[in-house]
């Protein structure tokens, strides 16, 4: 039998889930530069604190800087007052988010919807079984934040506090960590259909009728009303995407 | 009840053992955030005497005694630190000197965004562990809850008013993992023969001997039923919860 090499085997053996980090560092880190998080021209901490703050190796962290600079995201300045600076991108939120959402197919989004509606669905269920008053003080405050907030970026923001409250009062710790995944998954895209008033005053109005059937402990229409609302937000984006997909096909031709 | 006058049951028995546990376990926490909380209102006092505005690098120096706690408490403290009141210090508009413990062991400085302009989750004070000892003035057990904004875990978190001069300044704190928790007290609730559960004041289960009352659940109408005689509450010393058995 052959022996790997060691080089090979030492790819064998790596963390399986690098690849995943180095992307996920990149989405994290991108998400808030086009989101203007992190400010045009602001300099990051050093890499040994940045990725002590991520929790990530310093390796892990220089892959995913590399791909950030490619995207023109950050640039690396050497020497005196060196390090890596945030480049805000020239076009708008707009493009940039309608680029990462056409970089899925519309079968990848009805696939995520549907995930994310049966997390949802069980969340609003079990809030609606365990919360009690004061359990829903915090999502009753997002929900007020939610309907004056202007932005889209600010209502995505907002949004995405609300359902992760909602997920705490529902008691389950690894519920809320799944929230909390889906949320940076989806939530940044969401700013697309939130630019929308209408989406906006419509979401709102979803949100406000899920509390009341948490409130009243209606875990039934708690459920089909949090898996309604999923699916809406997955509607919109998928129709943005596939809007997205009209203009292209005639420019590949070309 | 089972047992005479002057007679002690040996559920009797295993029901004042596993209040006398829990309340000492959760008063070794408590201590632990007074603790904190003296030495940080003495940092913060301090440099006030040195006759200028407070800033977060006076907290620095609580860090070894962070750590120190989490060292001596493993098991059982997960999370500790002092949550100073926005607008205390004048370098921030909100501070958070607070350390934890790491998933793969050793602990770790928590860095949050408390920048409301980034920050969705930038204003704490709304969370129970910093709203009740304001409030009240008195220290407080928040929880169980999920705690989405430092660990991510199911915590009780214990903690206790910090003032200085008089003014409440912010609050010192101790986070235990709820599984901690359940680890701790679950062999004295093994020991009573019925079913037994401790519950918070607002009702909801924090551990059980009873798959019928999960931490987690809500007992409703906690004091009704106590009154109706079907249920029987018995206090954990000082400690805000409440050891309930059936009669």
């Amino acid at each position: 039998m052959n022996r790997l090499s060691s080089a090979a085997r030492r790819a064998v053996f790596a963390p399986l889930d690098t690849e995943a980090k180095v992307e996920a560092v990149a989405r994290r880190l991108g998400d808030a530069i086009v989101l203007g998080l992190l400010a045009d021209g602001e300099q990051l901490p050093g890499e040994s604190e940045l990725a002590a703050l991520l929790g990530i190796s310093t390796v892990t962290l220089r892959e995913a800087l590399m791909a950030l600079r490619q995207q023109g995201l950050v640039a690396t300045r050497r020497g005196r007052g060196g390090g890596t600076f945030v480049c805000a991108p020239a076009d708008t939120l707009h493009d940039r988010l309608s680029q990462r959402l056409n970089a899925q197919t519309a079968e990848e989004l009805r696939d995520l919807g549907d995930y994310y509606a049966s997390i949802a669905g069980g969340i609003a269920g079990l809030a609606a079984e365990r919360a009690d008053r004061q359990d829903l003080d915090a999502p009753h405050r997002s929900l007020q934040d939610f309907a004056a907030a202007e932005d889209a970026a600010t209502r995505a923001r907002i949004d995405g506090r609300f359902h992760v409250e909602i997920a705490a009062a529902a008691q389950s710790a690894r519920l809320t960590r799944e929230e909390i995944r889906l949320q940076t998954e989806i939530g940044p895209l969401l700013c697309l259909p939130f630019m929308d008033a209408e989406v906006h005053r419509i979401a709102n109005e979803q949100h406000r009728a899920l509390l009341e059937a948490i409130a009243a402990g209606d875990a039934v229409r708690a459920r089909s009303l949090a898996e309604d609302h999923v699916h809406d937000q997955v509607r919109h984006l998928i129709e943005r995407r596939m809007e997205g997909a009209k203009a292209w096909p005639v420019e590949q031709v070309r | 009840m089972a047992g005479g006058a002057g007679a002690v049951s040996v559920g009797e028995r295993a029901v004042a053992e596993a209040a006398a546990k829990v309340s000492e376990m959760l008063e070794r926490v408590f201590a632990t955030a007074q603790e904190t909380g003296e030495q940080a209102a003495r940092l913060l006092v301090r440099a006030r005497a040195r006759d200028r505005r407070l800033s977060s690098r006076d907290l620095t120096e609580l860090q070894p005694l962070l750590r120190r706690q989490l060292a001596r408490h493993i098991g059982l403290i997960s999370g500790t630190g002092f949550v100073a009141s926005p607008g205390l210090l004048a370098d921030v508009p909100a501070w958070m000197e607070w350390w934890q413990t790491r998933v793969g062991g050793g602990v770790q400085p928590m860095l949050l965004d408390l920048d409301p302009a980034t920050s969705a989750y930038s204003d704490y004070t709304h969370w129970d562990w910093y709203a009740l000892p304001r409030d009240t003035g008195e220290r407080a057990v928040s929880g169980p809850y999920v705690d989405y904004l430092c660990s991510d875990e199911y915590s009780l978190t214990l903690a206790v008013p910090v003032r200085l001069d008089g003014v409440f300044s912010g609050v010192a704190a101790a986070d235990v993992y709820l599984r901690h928790f359940e680890a701790a007290a679950g062999p004295a609730l093994a020991g009573i023969p019925g079913p037994a559960y401790l519950v918070n004041p607002r009702g909801r289960v924090a551990a059980s001997n009873t798959p019928a009352h999960l931490a987690g659940s809500l007992v409703r109408d906690l004091d009704a039923a106590s009154a109706r005689g079907e249920l029987l509450l018995h206090p954990c010393g000082e400690i805000p919860l409440v050891l309930v058995t059936e009669p």
